[in-house]
């Protein structure tokens, strides 16, 4: 299949990060103007927006403001759903995605820290670890992403999704602590934790395979942000999951 | 809120040596090709089409949740907490 006959099928995704929106309007004009999408390219606006994420954490780390942190989550979950609905503009929204994030980490984890010293620099360990190790095994061909892969995989993302909404709903209107298991640090709260980082982690082979798909077929170059922005949502959720299950085991 | 004070121990050195190794893998093996046994399949995920409905997947969710709800509860309930 050459290139501009693959822009041509290459119409929507299912992946989670991406719903239905890998551009159903993608067209040879989109390429001709800004190129096409390279692995190369995805992985340095990674890095890019990394260093921004880091650089806007530094800041609630050092100057820590619960405003800040806060405000952080919400302007960052707004330009997250805005970038997923609008792949087009992933270039603008995908940074001031990551710099809001980064203000939502560097306050969430100095207060795990100040409750755990080392905890930090742990999560982010394993965080990278689980990213290159997982990396390894998708280019050496080590786990294969199938389609039921995927439905398994996408149907236990949104599983989980469902759980902590209702454990939101049950915290705010019920008056009690929620779904008791989520925030438990005995063996299930544990084990709980253990399969939600799990499912966080293997949707890092979805976006590994999309951006390698998506580099292979040539898809418009703006993609590239897109496929970066949906590999730092999987990387916060699992450093956030990470974060949480090593805060358990230490608070045995 | 006092800043938690970041000392250079042997925690901080084999997390931070472990990030950045794997920082290093990321930034290299990202810019290569998969192997052949990862692109030459048949079973590849196609993103161009959605093989399942949305009901399916809708279906998947509540299973899921459903599922995973009541495999903690029950294993809480039995007594391993």
């Amino acid at each position: 299949m050459s290139k501009h006959s693959a822009l041509d099928t290459f119409g929507r995704s299912g992946n989670p990060a991406f719903r239905d929106h890998f551009e159903g309007t993608a067209s040879n004009e989109d390429t001709r103007l800004s190129g096409v999408m390279t692995l190369e390219g995805a992985v340095n606006k990674t890095g890019i927006l990394l260093a921004l994420c880091f650089s806007s954490a530094a800041v609630t780390w050092n100057i820590p403001n619960t405003g800040l942190m806060i405000g952080g989550a919400i302007v960052g979950l707004i330009l997250g759903l805005v970038t997923i609905f609008n792949p087009r503009q992933a270039a603008k929204l995908a940074p001031l995605y990551a710099l809001a994030q980064g203000l939502f980490l560097g306050g969430i984890t100095v207060i795990f820290e100040s409750q755990y010293p080392g905890i930090a620099v742990q999560a982010i360990g394993l965080t990278f670890g689980t990213l290159a190790s997982l990396l390894i095994c998708y280019k050496t061909g080590l786990i294969k992403p199938t389609e039921n892969f995927k439905l398994m995989l996408v149907s236990a993302t949104s599983g989980i999704f469902l759980l902590y909404m209702v454990n939101i709903v049950m915290m705010t209107f019920g008056g009690g602590e929620g779904i008791g298991f989520i925030h438990s640090n005995g063996i299930m709260g544990i084990g709980f934790s253990l399969v939600v980082v799990a499912i966080a982690a293997l949707n890092l082979v979805l976006d590994f395979d999309f951006i390698e798909q998506g580099a292979e077929q040539g898809i418009p170059k703006y993609m590239e942000w897109y496929g970066a922005f949906s590999l730092m949502v999987t990387l916060i959720w699992l450093y956030l999951e990470i974060l949480r299950l090593l805060a358990k085991i230490r608070s045995n | 809120m006092t800043i938690p004070a970041i000392t250079v121990d042997a925690n901080t050195l084999i997390f931070g040596l472990l990030a950045v190794v794997s920082l290093g893998i990321f930034f290299n093996l990202g810019k290569f090709k998969a192997s052949k046994s990862q692109t030459e399949r048949e079973d590849r995920i196609d993103w161009s089409v959605r093989k399942y409905s949305f009901s399916t997947y809708f279906r998947g969710c509540l299973i899921s949740g459903l599922g995973i709800f009541l495999i903690f509860s029950l294993l809480g309930y039995l007594g391993f907490n």
